[in-house]
Formats: C-alpha cells, structure tokens, sequence
C-alpha cells in the first residue's frame, strides 16, 4: 500500500486572524522598533552587549555628529508609519528571511528580535495594507501588500511570497533606513485610536521598555514628540546599597539588583512602580512585578502594600536572544525556562534583606522612631549602570545598635464636644484633634511640671 | 516575616532530654557522615543560637566545626554577644532568611533551621532560599512545632491554617485528614513537597533524607534533615554506616523515628546501662520497668542526656 500524506500546510487565514490575537496593539509597535534597533545593531556593528549596562559609555561620536538615529512613530485614522535611520535591511535579508514566519535554524536572529514573527504580526494586526521601503548605504528595495488580495491565493508554497521593487541606496550611512507605512486600518486598531488613551499608553511603554536605549543609541519620537526614557526607579544612599548578583547560565547572563524604589515628589512610595523589572537584551519585558511571575508568595512573600519601597531589576542578556526567557510577544516570559526558573530562586534571596527591612520600617506596634525610616529618608534614585558598578553583594543595612526608644506615641479617645471645646478656648479652628492633644499634654509639661 | 519571638526567655533551652537525644543522634551520624568522607569539621554551621548555644558548643566539641553564623533577630543583642561561648561564632542580627542568600558557594554548609514556631509562610520561604543557596555536600535540618494551630480550634481552623499558609503543598484539603494525630504527617508532607519545589530548577543535585524525629518535651516537635547532593555525594553516604543505625529515615514521608525519654531514676540508669545492648528478652530483675519502656531506653541510652545540679 502507498504511504498516504496528509496535509500540513500553513494557512494565510491562520497568520491574519489568528496569530494576531495574543499580542496588543501596543506590542505590535513595540516589534516595529525591536526590528529597527536591529538594523541599527547590525548596521553599525554596535555590541550592544559589551556597554549596555557600563556606566562610562558614551554614544560614539559617530553618532553623535548630528547623525544619530532616530525612529519616528506616528499614528492618524489613516495609517500608521514608523520610519527610521537605523541604516537599513539588505536586499539579501529581504529576499530570504525578513519576510519568513520565524527564522530557518541557520537564520541570524537579530538582538532584540528573536523569533521573526514581530514584523509580520505587527503588519498584519494593525491593517489592511502595508508598503515598506529600506535602503542601506548601497542598495534598496520596497514591498507593498494589499493584504486581502494576497490572503486570496492561498493554495500551494508558490502563493507564500511578497514581491519587492528594487530602488537605490541612500548613499550615506546616516540617512539609510526604513520607512513602514500600514494603512486601510483595521476597525479594532480605529477603536483603540479613538478611545483617546492609546498614544499616552504607547509613549509610556515605550520610555519604559528603551529607557536603556534611548538617546544613548537611538532617538525615539511619536507622533512628533521626542519620547525620554523613563528609568527604573532604584534608589540608593551610601548605607543603603542594593545587592547585587550575577551569574552565567546556559550561555545568558543573568545580573540582579534589588534594594529601595525611587521616592515620588511627595516623598513617597509608589506601589504601581514597585516590584521586579525584568529585562531582555536591555529592554523592559516585565515592568514592575509583584505576582507569583517573579517570586512573590513562592520564595518571596506575598506582594504587601508596606513593600511599596521595593524595586528589583533583572537582566538577562544573550548573545542569542532564543536563550532568553522572553515570549513571543515580549511583554510576559517563558516560566519553562530552567535559566529563569533557577534566576526566579535567586530574585528572591536577593529580595529579602530588602524585604525585611521595609517589615520593619512599619512594625505591628506603631513605634516613633525608626532608624530604618532615617536610612529610607537618604536615598536618592540612581542610574542601574552606576548602581551595577559596585562589587557583589547583599543589601545590607548598617546594624541597629539596640537603644531605649527616646519617643513614644500617645494616643487616646476624647469627646469631639470637649476637643471642639478646646480648639474654641485656643481660638485655633483650624487645629487638628492631635494637634489639640499634643498643644493640650505640652501646656500641662510646661506649666505642671518644673523643669 | 512576622516578629520574632524570643523563646528563650519562657523556655530554658538546656533542660529538654528529648531533644538532647536528637542533637546527640545528629552528632552521631554527622561524624559517620564525616568517617565517610565529608569534611563536617570544615563545615560552616548556620543556626538560631539563641543565648544559649547549646548546637554550637555541642558541634564544636564534638566534631570540631570552628565556621559558625548564629542568625539572631532579637532586641537583646549585647546579651547575645555576651553569651557567645567562642570568639569564632559570627552573630549576625538578621532573620534567618535574611542570612541564607548569602550563605558561600565555596563551602559545605550545616544549616539548621531550629524553628521553635509552627509551620509558617516565612518558614516555607526561608527552605526554598535554603534548597537555592546550599551547595552539593549541605546539610539542612528543619525543626517545627507540629501542635494543632490554635488549640481551641477544630480540624476545620486546623485545615484552613495549613492552606491559607501553605497552599501549593497540601496533598489533601479533605477535612478528615485534619485529626490531631495526622497533624505532623501534614506538616512532613509540606516539608517535603517544599525541599522538592525548591530543588527542582537545580538538575544536578537531589535531597537524600536521612533524619525524621518526633519528639516531645513540652510541645510536639518535628526534624527533619538531610543531606543535598549529586551522585557523588549519594555514593558516598551509600559507603557509610549510617544507614545501619536505628534513627536514620531515608523518607521525610515515612514514619518517624520518635524519640522517647523514659522516667528512670540515676541509680535505676547505672543498672540499666551496664546491661546494655540488652537482649530483646532481657528484664531487671532488681525493679519493676515495662516492656515498653526498656525498649524505648534501649533505643536511646547512648544519647541520653544525665542531669545533675551542679553548684558553680
């Protein structure tokens, strides 16, 4: 009997419909500018990986001669174009690979793209037609899709193809670069467009996800407004320091951070900004962490509002960006990972010094003075490059010497009609009832108790 | 991360025959352990000394060990210090967990987690810090007191404890397994599911049990221990004797070796003692003593603990 085949084809509807439901809008951007770092990386021979996390490094003059990259992101009702200067795709790559789903095994993934599904899921979720034009130093090329007419063809392999146009290069290095125009936008992007929301979301993530990158590789606007980086909020002093600790692990290197988060202008904690950071190759994949994802309620207690003060950072970079526990969408990581399964272990040992320091800044009992609130008060944010310059260790508060509290907390029930009977006496109506109570004991210490 | 709670000063730690027994027996297979081939005098000892330091002096004394951390987290810390029996014990005031990330990967540890407390979160946190940081050749000893959560309280509080603070470890939520008696079985199984989680992302190592000890001097207390290693280390422990002896357990899950201090006066021991090893038929003939109890005594007399006052 003949060996019977069955059918394993891919489906174009799969690629369209599908495949573009588990990443968001804003994600799919993302990609866009994951794809144009690339092309920066591989144009300028950059190794990223060398100076990423170095304090000393400054941008090359190269770039800084009023040829420094840049990566334009703008978003109307009718379309949507990320444009760059980041030196470009050869018509090599775009003939063999750019367009693949997923890299060949051979295939060089790029830096920060790993998978080679980023471009086409962003094209295909945001719209119905894109058209793409690159050029490097020496040559270029450009492809335009309507993408109903090509999900039309679908019958054999001959049909999985994008025609490109071979046009000119752009002479110079600093002006080579990719222009992405999608247009015939889908109903649901137009939604998100006009829920008014999307572009603060989309800067936010931005200046998180690059803090790392922007104007120290590359300057990233959208719609016209230069987008800053939005650093991780580590805080430090000279006592307290975060700990620190690195390792390699199937060819990733991992280093950790953790100690106190960045006060606001008030002075005071943020909880949304508290957690675990973690970062990919440099770019933020998980910000601000606080569920079992990063340890919490394993190796770490559960997440509490009192470790509000908490900020940890975790990078894990690789040559070959498959090592890392990102997924796909880079916005969430592979909990299989054994790299991250035994960092996860790891965040959390760092942690919890941290940890137990913040328990006691707010003890059960309400005590007056705190010297953990003294130390807390001291700290200021801190570059992570600069807070990694410093040699492996623990965070390590100077040790409490054990002292008679000077200061107690008084506090007691009164009737609000004798309160309000005072505050009237004093003449004081804009007084507190602890104010009153604290006016109240001082005046009986002055004038009851001789010195 | 709760407050801690300084037992030492409504428990003297010094007075409790059951667990001397305990210490005795670890010391005992800590230098098979060493005959074996594991360096236990290079070791580092981490532990809850307390103001006592009874573990310290003991494994100084007796199997040489000069590399100890006590972690400490009370306000008494100048009575701490003044109580260090060796000026070559560390103290450091910081909770246990807090010591253990930093615990060196270029030394064999001896950790003892001395819990005097019943089974907590922290606790749980604080043995999978434990199952990240020690190295292949480690030994880890967990205590806990395994008395009903709330004395008060039914099977149902008792079940609702375990799984508000151990949820991922429970085997069973079934209520009728919540019985008094059944409480240190569920306590060994959290332990034991949480020596596994906590090893699980390592590959090259496993945990090879070797102690499982209930006993009573007050309160009901669970210990278990063993040893973390790759199959070098399980090759070794394979040579040694102690597989031979009556208190080591293999299996945190198994029933416990439980160790039981009869009432004997010290004239009634110096008669026992000189008939020991005894036959399983032996009977003092000048006294009256149950089966049972001889047995007990028999288990355990090498380990026992004589008491005397001693005007100092």
């Amino acid at each position: 009997m003949p060996k019977q085949l069955a059918l394993a084809f891919p489906r174009k509807n799969f690629f369209l419909e599908m495949f573009t439901r588990d990443i968001s809008l804003e994600d799919c951007v993302l990609d866009l500018i994951d794809n144009s770092i690339d092309s920066l990386v591989r144009t300028r021979n950059i190794v990223i990986s060398a100076h990423l996390l170095d304090s000393d490094f400054n941008p090359s003059s190269d770039l800084e001669n009023g040829s420094f990259p840049t990566i334009h992101v703008t978003f109307s009702t009718r379309a949507c174009k990320v444009v760059d200067t980041c030196g470009g795709i050869s018509r090599e790559a775009a003939l063999t690979d750019v367009f693949n789903f997923g890299h060949s095994k051979r295939g060089a993934s790029g830096y920060l793209g790993a998978y080679g599904i980023g471009l086409k899921r962003a094209l295909f979720k945001i719209g119905n037609h894109f058209k793409i034009e690159s050029k490097t130093a020496h040559e270029g090329f450009t492809a335009e899709l309507d993408l109903n007419k090509w999900a039309a063809h679908d019958t054999d392999m001959t049909d999985w193809t994008i025609p490109l146009k071979f046009i000119p290069g752009a002479k110079s290095l600093s002006k080579a670069g990719t222009s992405i125009t999608i247009s015939e936008l889908r109903q649901e992007v137009l939604m998100r467009l006009a829920s008014g929301a999307f572009e603060k979301i989309l800067r936010d993530q931005i200046a998180q996800a690059y803090a790392l990158f922007i104007d120290r590789y590359v300057k990233i606007s959208l719609n016209g407004k230069a987008i800053h980086p939005n650093p991780i909020p580590l805080a430090q002093s000279s006592e307290l320091e975060p700990g620190k600790e690195e390792f390699e692990d199937d060819d990733v290197k991992v280093t950790l951070l953790a100690g106190l988060a960045v006060r606001n202008l008030k002075g005071e904690w943020v909880h949304e900004r508290a957690g675990w950071y973690v970062l990919c190759n440099g770019r933020v994949v998980v910000p601000a962490d606080r569920t079992d994802l990063t340890g919490w309620g394993e190796a770490s207690p559960l997440f509490h509002y009192k470790y509000r003060g908490f900020c940890g950072v975790a990078f894990f970079q690789s040559d070959d960006p498959l090592a890392l526990p990102w997924d796909t969408t880079k916005r969430g990581l592979n909990q299989e990972s054994p790299v991250y399964q035994r960092a996860k272990r790891r965040m959390s040992g760092l942690a919890r010094p941290v940890l137990s320091f913040l328990n006691r800044m707010y003890p059960s009992e309400p005590a007056a003075e705190l010297q953990e609130r003294r130390l807390a008060e001291e700290i200021k944010p801190v570059d992570i490059r600069t807070a990694l310059t410093k040699a492996t260790s623990t965070f390590r508060p100077p040790i409490q010497a054990t002292q008679k509290a000077r200061t107690v907390m008084v506090q007691f029930k009164a009737k609000i009609e004798d309160v309000d009977r005072i505050r009237k006496f004093l003449r004081q109506p804009s007084w507190g009832a602890s104010k009153i109570g604290e006016h109240t004991f001082n005046h009986f210490l002055k004038t009851e108790i001789a010195e | 991360m709760s407050a801690p709670r300084n037992s030492f000063l409504t428990v003297h730690y010094e007075l409790r025959p059951a667990k001397q027994v305990e210490r005795r027996m670890i010391i005992d297979a800590l230098r098979m352990i060493s005959l074996a081939g594991f360096p236990i005098d290079d070791y580092q000892y981490t532990g809850l000394g307390s103001i006592f330091f009874v573990d310290f002096i003991l494994f100084h004394k007796f199997l040489g060990i000069t590399d100890m951390v006590n972690a400490e987290h009370s306000s008494s810390q100048r009575r701490v210090v003044f109580n260090q029996p060796y000026d070559f014990i560390r103290t450091e005031f910081a909770q246990i967990g807090d010591v253990i990330p930093s615990l060196s990967a270029d030394k064999k540890h001896l950790l003892w987690l001395d819990y005097d407390d019943i089974l907590r979160r922290t606790h749980i946190e604080d043995i999978l810090l434990a199952m990240t940081y020690l190295t292949a050749g480690s030994i880890l000893l967990i205590t806990i007191d395994v008395e009903p959560p709330g004395k008060e309280d039914g099977p149902e509080q008792w079940r609702d404890y375990f799984v508000s603070e151990a949820p991922n470890y429970l085997e069973s939520t079934d209520i009728s397994d919540f019985t008094k008696g059944n409480l240190p079985a569920i306590n060994a199984g959290i332990l034991a599911r949480v020596i596994s989680n906590g090893l699980a992302p390592r590959t090259n190592v496993r945990f090879f049990p070797l102690f499982n000890f209930l006993y009573a001097d007050g309160h009901l207390m669970l210990c278990l221990g063993g040893m973390i290693g790759s199959d070098t280390e399980e090759r070794y422990l394979r040579g040694s004797k102690l597989y031979k002896t009556n208190y080591v357990r293999t299996d945190l899950q198994a029933e416990p070796f439980r160790i039981r201090v009869p009432v004997v006066t010290r004239k009634e021991r110096l008669y026992l003692d000189s008939n020991m090893p005894c036959s399983d038929d032996f009977r003092p003939t000048e006294f009256e003593m149950e089966p049972d109890d001889l047995a007990i005594y028999r288990e355990i007399y090498r380990f026992f603990p004589a008491y005397a006052e001693l005007l100092l």
